[in-house]
């Protein structure tokens, strides 16, 4: 019942999510290791990509319209997000540099 | 030939997310991460999903690329000093990934896939199969993300503005 029919070849479903759990897994990779904030943001766009697959794949397998439609909320999402983490970025570097994220952590309370 | 297609576009997608978390200068991770995104719409079409490529080519790896893009060359080239902090980031990090990807592998395994509903495939993931959903069932989230869209906006502008005593 996975298999999807794409133009006469059997493809799974499952493979389509594998791809994205793997996708997923390398952006928090990202997140964990990197220290740039700027990567940081980067591999967090790379994780709802990820999501986003998942959520079309689904949306063909049922047949069912909503999970592109919640697809689309996700990108109106993260391009927001994008847009004020680099503006909270770019404030931060008018103040000084920052090579590294652990240097802000002297802004905790 | 569906299959090839998936299979060259997965590669190429896995290939640019190890790309976006070894390239040592941001400007390549970013480069990388439009390699993801442009196989990840080509996914997409293989989905049946038509207007979500185009979306994805135009808002992701058109205006959010050319935004991180513009940010790099704001704010100049960026590099990585050679080691943090935290001694055991690294392998405490790859413990956890593992055992997140043993997890998801798990559940993808295990997935109940429900009987699909009978649905025109020629119609399916069109812009008039998305126009619908969006301006009937989901008209009031679809207004809530303008909402979004405009707080976002302004919090860009303010945070980006010229301070009083900077001038």
């Amino acid at each position: 019942m996975s298999t999807l029919n794409i133009g006469g070849s059997q493809l799974d479903a499952s493979w389509f999510l594998l791809l994205s759990a793997i996708l997923f897994v390398l952006g928090a990779a990202g997140v964990l290791v990197r220290r740039n904030p700027l990567v940081i943001l980067i591999s967090i766009e790379l994780m709802l990509n990820a999501a986003n697959l998942a959520l079309v794949t689904f949306a063909r397998q049922l047949q069912n319209i909503e999970g592109q439609l919640f697809a689309l909320m996700s990108m109106t999402v993260a391009a927001a997000e994008a847009v004020v983490g680099l503006a909270i970025l770019v404030d931060i570097f008018r103040v000084r540099d920052v090579e590294d994220i652990d240097d802000l952590s002297e802004m905790k309370g | 030939m569906a299959i090839a297609v998936f299979f060259v576009a997965a590669a190429l997608a896995v290939l640019g997310g190890i790309g976006v978390i070894t390239f040592q200068q941001p400007i390549r991770s970013v480069l990388s991460l439009v390699v993801v995104m442009l196989s990840l719409s080509v996914l997409f079409l293989l989905l049946s999903a038509q207007f979500i490529f185009a979306a994805q080519i135009i808002v992701y790896a058109g205006a959010v690329m050319v935004l991180f893009l513009f940010v790099i060359a704001l704010l100049g080239p960026a590099r990585e000093l050679g080691r943090g902090r935290l001694r055991f980031q690294t392998g405490l990090s790859a413990l956890f990934l593992l055992v997140l990807l043993g997890l998801m592998w798990a559940m993808v395994q295990g997935v109940q896939y429900r009987q699909p509903d009978k649905t025109d495939l020629s119609f399916f993931g069109s812009v008039q199969s998305i126009a619908v959903g969006l301006f009937t069932t989901y008209l009031y989230p679809f207004e809530l993300t303008s909402i979004l869209l405009l707080v976002a906006a302004i919090g860009a502008i303010y945070l980006s503005r010229k301070r009083i005593d900077d001038l």
